[in-house]
């Protein structure tokens, strides 16, 4: 009993920063580079990605008993586009102006690969619960790398957070522009990945 | 062989109740992403021509006619663009009878500015946006040409597009105006060419 809770923990947890969507498993790279210009919009980014991500866990593990082996990753697509146009009517008749700086990213949560990677190798195989802990999990780690990316590249290249302007004047006169720029979000990137694999993860002696 | 009937029928169910829930939530949102688009627009009308409290629009999403209260027309409101220095920059200028600009609007980056973030972005500052509150068309130029406009340091050429969009709005649809103080009053513009009478008595 004790075993199996300690196990659902794991689950939660296991996507914030062990599994980390994107900087230990490195899927869904394509929405975290291009929408992170601005912690707003990275913030409703993940929040969307979140939401389909959750959902598509919990029905996929609902009727994973029903679902044919042969037909399931079509299955899973038809599911997971489903939450997606969802969310794209949502959006477009409640945040307009969100959804209008997203643009083309909010259709392209679809093949963002994180989200059938989790119905494919986690719910397809668990009961709801603990794919819905683990959609949650995995969720709550992308909106976490998200929004640092955002926050990181906002400041030092208008001197903003969340468009309040914060912090030194020469940053404000003099931003670094380029971090606006895709290079920027690459070279970010890179350098989160360095530092977790340097402090956060360390190499473990294999058996 | 079941489990091949299975494949197509389980196949089918999804799709069946994929369709019946999103045609429900489709309609359920279509009625407000309508109405969406619509306040969006009136807002950025009134904003730029602020005595006007109806509109009608005589080209689809280019030209609008503004209305006061008594429904007399006092001003037009039109969309132009000119080529900046990434690509058009598009503008949403108010102009009242008395040919004064009263404001002008620059798209964001989401309503489709191209211009580099923190240089050409800049001619969406209100210091230069107010250089061409309540001016007459030959104000707007720069400085140097005669006029009273200063371009933004290293947007020179975000500055002059704006400029030259305006210009090139004013001369196209300032025949729509509608008041004793311009003689054009009496020409009919061509909503397709953007020709007017006279231009077809030649």
């Amino acid at each position: 009993m004790r075993n199996k809770k300690s196990k659902r923990l794991q689950y939660l947890f296991n996507g914030i920063i062990l599994e980390n969507p994107i900087l230990i498993l490195m899927i869904g790279l394509c929405p975290a580079l291009a929408t992170s210009t601005t912690a707003k919009d990275a913030f409703g980014m993940s929040v969307a990605t979140s939401f389909v991500l959750i959902c598509s866990n919990i029905v996929v593990s609902l009727i994973r008993k029903f679902v044919p082996e042969s037909v399931r990753i079509p299955i899973f697509i038809i599911i997971i586009s489903t939450f997606v146009t969802i969310v794209d009517y949502t959006m477009q008749a409640y945040v307009p102006t969100l959804y209008r700086v997203l643009g083309v990213f909010v259709p392209l949560i679809v093949v963002n690969c994180m989200i059938l990677g989790r119905a494919e190798a986690f719910a397809y195989q668990h009961n709801i619960f603990d794919s819905f802990l683990d959609g949650l999990g995995k969720a709550v780690g992308f909106t976490l790398v998200l929004v640092i990316m955002s926050i990181i590249r906002e400041y030092f290249s208008t001197g903003e957070i969340f468009g309040f302007v914060i912090g030194p004047r020469f940053i404000i006169s003099q931003p670094m522009l380029f971090m606006i720029f895709p290079p920027g979000a690459f070279l970010l990137i890179g350098l989160l990945k360095a530092f977790i694999n340097k402090f956060i993860i360390k190499p473990e002696p294999t058996d | 062989m079941k489990s091949l009937s299975w494949m197509a029928i389980s196949l089918f169910i999804v799709c069946l109740i994929a369709a019946g829930l999103l045609s429900r939530v489709y309609t359920v949102t279509k009625i407000q992403i309508e109405k969406q688009k619509q306040d969006g627009i009136q807002k950025q009308l009134s904003q730029v021509l602020p005595e006007a409290v109806s509109f009608r629009e005589t080209i689809d999403d280019t030209l609008w006619l503004g209305f006061d209260k008594d429904n007399q027309q006092i001003g037009i409101v039109f969309r132009t663009a000119w080529q900046g220095y990434a690509g058009p920059i598009p503008i949403l200028v108010g102009l009242g009878n008395d040919t004064v600009i009263r404001k002008i609007y620059i798209a964001s980056a989401a309503e489709g500015l191209k211009e580099t973030p923190g240089l050409g972005f800049k001619i969406r500052e209100t210091s230069f946006l107010e250089q061409f509150y309540n001016k007459m068309y030959k104000e707007i130029q720069l400085v140097k040409d005669g006029g009273t406009i200063h371009a933004i340091t290293a947007s020179t050429i975000s500055s002059n597009a704006v400029i030259n969009g305006i210009r090139a709005g004013i001369e196209r649809f300032q025949s729509n105006l509608d008041g004793d103080t311009n003689s054009v009053q009496d020409l009919q513009i061509d909503t397709t060419t953007g020709a007017t009478e006279s231009d077809y008595e030649k």
